[in-house]
């Protein structure tokens, strides 16, 4: 049984590195530009088909890696400009409604380019198989995704602590209008959060894919998951983003071990349970 | 603006969520003294993949037919299952009323496929269906529901024949079945078919549909050092744990069994590398060698943009809307006791060779088929995922059916 609860706490780590990615990206977006974007898992669909078509030209699965989310952040960016920047000063219904029709939208051309049905993308050559850990044998890649998302989280909160755009994205999520007032350009602001954000999502898509498989499905199968990382950590909270990411994977994963069919809905009473207990998340503010 | 609060931020997702869920697909305008045929398919849910294609192929039948059969014109509507059998039967019943259904094939699913069976029994249409249940042949049958899809008991029998001749050594099996009336049927004949075959099964998980994460199931598999991973599971859970037990390295070093595949729209979505050492039973796979196969095969390669052939989803719509025209055909009529009687007993030629409708329980005798997959240097194109290497229509076995009584009209 131990080497079962092993093997499932990493999992769920690695799974949670995942979502954290994913809950970080949105979490920015939400913070800065007050808007909850519901083509956030569409986003992190197109991550890992844009991988999938590089993969096919380059033969490389790390350079795919490297190229593909910036691929997603020319589509953030995109949807930033024609229509999310409409909508700053809209009420928050045609915000929803705008982010909700897109990401149908963009679903449906994922459908149209790619195919309706899945498709698998294999881990890298060297990390393909498992390694003996001990207590447990464990996938080499999986192992590597670990790795790779913590060095990315611990990237983005370096850039967002010790930068002066990251102070300026941080005083966004603080007070924008502040900002604003200070003479700093919101819009470019809030630009480069999309972007950012797209980014995350896009690079999460990507190592998302030898693992979880390609469906034109996965940005909505995810988009839940996102908003409840986002909700347990606290609007606009980042460390939070990445506590409740690895929490969130980590409850899911010890779930499967004793009753399967709850592992989907662990997440949501995790949620329920922070709105009972603290309302404002794990770090939040509001 | 003001910042958007727990609130609101909470209730709008759950409106969106809600809406998101609302599925349904109009009728078609209607169409005066015709008979009505409704197909019920996934277009949204676990399956939704499936559903369009299913809907194309059932809907090619009726194409090759002119929507006529027996002097009636025939008229085709389609509902989404969404693979929920509230939903289902809601959606049953609204096109039973509304457009006057009298037959009905699909959905997609065996316990959903159980709950329209009810409806179909109520209403007094007949249901065409193809799935893994013994149900609908079995415990449950009735006058009005009719079972495509080969008896799991002939098919069990023929993958566990199929692999014992491919492995000798081979003795230690460990399951994994989908949580629900097609896995349980399936497994209960894996059980009982497993030592006659030389077998033993030294573990069995159950997961629930839908499931994407198999990483517990394997290492709980791993621990019992098995000689083969035995499937019984469908679509997208099938294809989730076969890219899982490759990443854990277990396959190719330990065959894989997929009991009751998909076939192409599941081996599609692997890479060569995880179809490698796999063992695939099917109800329908594209190489069949029959007339109405390869005429079907080629008319729905032409049709998709891709070239990709037909798997078991389309095959079974296609089938059982085949059966559904050949029932008329047989009763001159489209009157339903009229074609359910016609239809009790009928044997064919068809799609997977010859068929025969059993009139005790309305289970169709046919053939099933166990592929070997091909390895990737030995693939002729993308498609080439296997070779039929086995195929059995051998009857279940009277005494182990549960259909006692089919009931009356």
């Amino acid at each position: 049984m131990l080497f079962l609860v092993v093997s499932q706490i990493i999992n769920g780590v690695v799974t949670g590195m995942i979502y954290a990615l994913v809950g970080v990206g949105l979490t920015l977006i939400l913070g800065v530009l007050n808007i909850p974007n519901f083509a956030h898992g569409v986003l992190f669909a197109f991550g890992a088909y844009i991988l999938l078509s590089v993969l096919q030209v380059v033969g490389n699965f790390w350079l795919a890696l490297l190229i593909a989310p910036f691929g997603v952040v020319l589509l953030g960016l995109l949807l930033e400009l024609v229509g999310v920047r409409r909508l700053y000063t809209a009420h928050h219904d045609y915000q929803l409604l705008f982010l909700f029709a897109v990401a149908l939208i963009l679903q449906e051309t994922i459908i149209l380019i790619w195919g309706p049905i899945g498709t698998s993308v294999l881990p890298p050559a060297g990390l393909q198989g498992a390694v003996n850990l001990g207590l447990t044998v464990y996938p080499k890649y999986r192992l590597a995704v670990m790795g790779i998302t913590a060095a990315i989280v611990a990237g983005t909160w370096l850039f967002l602590t010790r930068t002066n755009v990251g102070a300026i994205v941080r005083a966004g999520i603080e007070n924008r209008e502040m900002v604003a007032v200070l003479g700093i350009d919101i819009q470019k602001v809030f630009a480069l959060t999309f972007g950012l954000g797209a980014w995350l999502a896009g690079v999460a898509g990507g190592l998302a894919s030898p693992i979880m498989g390609l469906t034109p499905s996965m940005g909505f199968d995810i988009l839940p998951i996102a908003f409840v990382i986002v909700v347990v950590a606290g609007l606009g909270s980042v460390p939070g983003a990445i506590l409740a990411g690895i929490l969130t994977g980590v409850a899911q994963s010890l779930t499967t071990i004793v009753f399967p069919e709850a592992a989907n809905v662990v997440i949501y009473l995790l949620m329920g349970l922070m709105i009972l207990v603290r309302p404002q998340g794990l770090f939040g503010k509001r | 603006m003001t910042p958007i609060d727990r609130r609101t931020f909470l209730a709008g997702s759950t409106a969106l969520g809600a809406a998101a869920m609302v599925g349904g697909v109009p009728a078609v305008a209607r169409a005066a003294k015709t008979t009505t045929i409704l197909g019920i398919f996934p277009l949204t849910g676990p399956y939704a993949d499936t559903g369009p294609l299913m809907s194309k192929a059932a809907e090619m039948a009726l194409k090759e037919v002119d929507y006529e059969v027996a002097g009636q014109k025939l008229r085709y509507v389609t509902r989404d299952s969404e693979t929920k059998a509230g939903s289902a039967t809601r959606r049953a019943e609204e096109a039973i009323a509304s457009d006057d259904v009298k037959y009905i094939v699909g959905p997609w699913s065996s316990g959903v496929a159980l709950a329209v069976g009810e409806v179909a029994r109520k209403r007094k249409v007949v249901h065409w269906f193809s799935g893994g249940t013994e149900d609908i042949s079995g415990k449950r049958c009735h006058r009005y529901a009719f079972q495509w899809a080969a008896s799991p008991w002939t098919a069990m029998d023929v993958v566990l024949a199929t692999f014992r001749k491919q492995n000798q050594k081979a003795k230690r099996l460990y399951l994994f079945i989908v949580d629900y009336a097609f896995g349980w049927s399936l497994q209960k004949y894996v059980e009982t078919l497993a030592p006659g075959h030389g077998f033993e099964v030294v573990g069995v998980d159950r997961h629930p549909l839908g499931q994407r994460e198999y990483s517990s199931y394997i290492t709980k598999a791993a621990a019992t050092n098995p000689d083969a991973i035995y499937m019984v599971n469908f679509g997208l859970d099938t294809v989730s744990a076969v890219r899982q037990l490759f990443n854990f390295g277990m396959t190719p070093k330990i065959p894989v069994i997929l009991s009751w595949s998909a076939g192409v729209e599941e081996l599609v979505q692997m890479s060569p590398e995880m179809r490698q050492n796999m063992l695939v039973g099917t109800n329908f796979y594209y190489t069949i060698d029959t007339p109405v196969a390869k005429k079907f095969v080629a008319e729905y390669r032409k049709q998709d943009s891709k070239g990709l052939p037909p798997g078991y989803a389309p095959g079974a719509s296609y089938g059982c809307m085949r059966m559904v025209l050949a029932g008329m055909r047989a009763a001159k009529s489209t009157d339903v006791p009229a074609v359910i009687k016609a239809t009790e007993g009928l044997k064919i030629d068809d799609l997977v060779g010859e068929q025969t409708v059993v009139a005790r329980n309305h289970q169709t005798v046919r053939p099933y088929f166990v592929l070997k997959t091909t390895p990737k240097s030995e693939m002729k194109d993308d498609y080439d995922f296997g070779t039929i290497i086995n195929s059995s229509a051998k009857e279940q076995p009277g005494e182990l059916n549960e259909c006692k009584d089919i009931g009356s009209l």
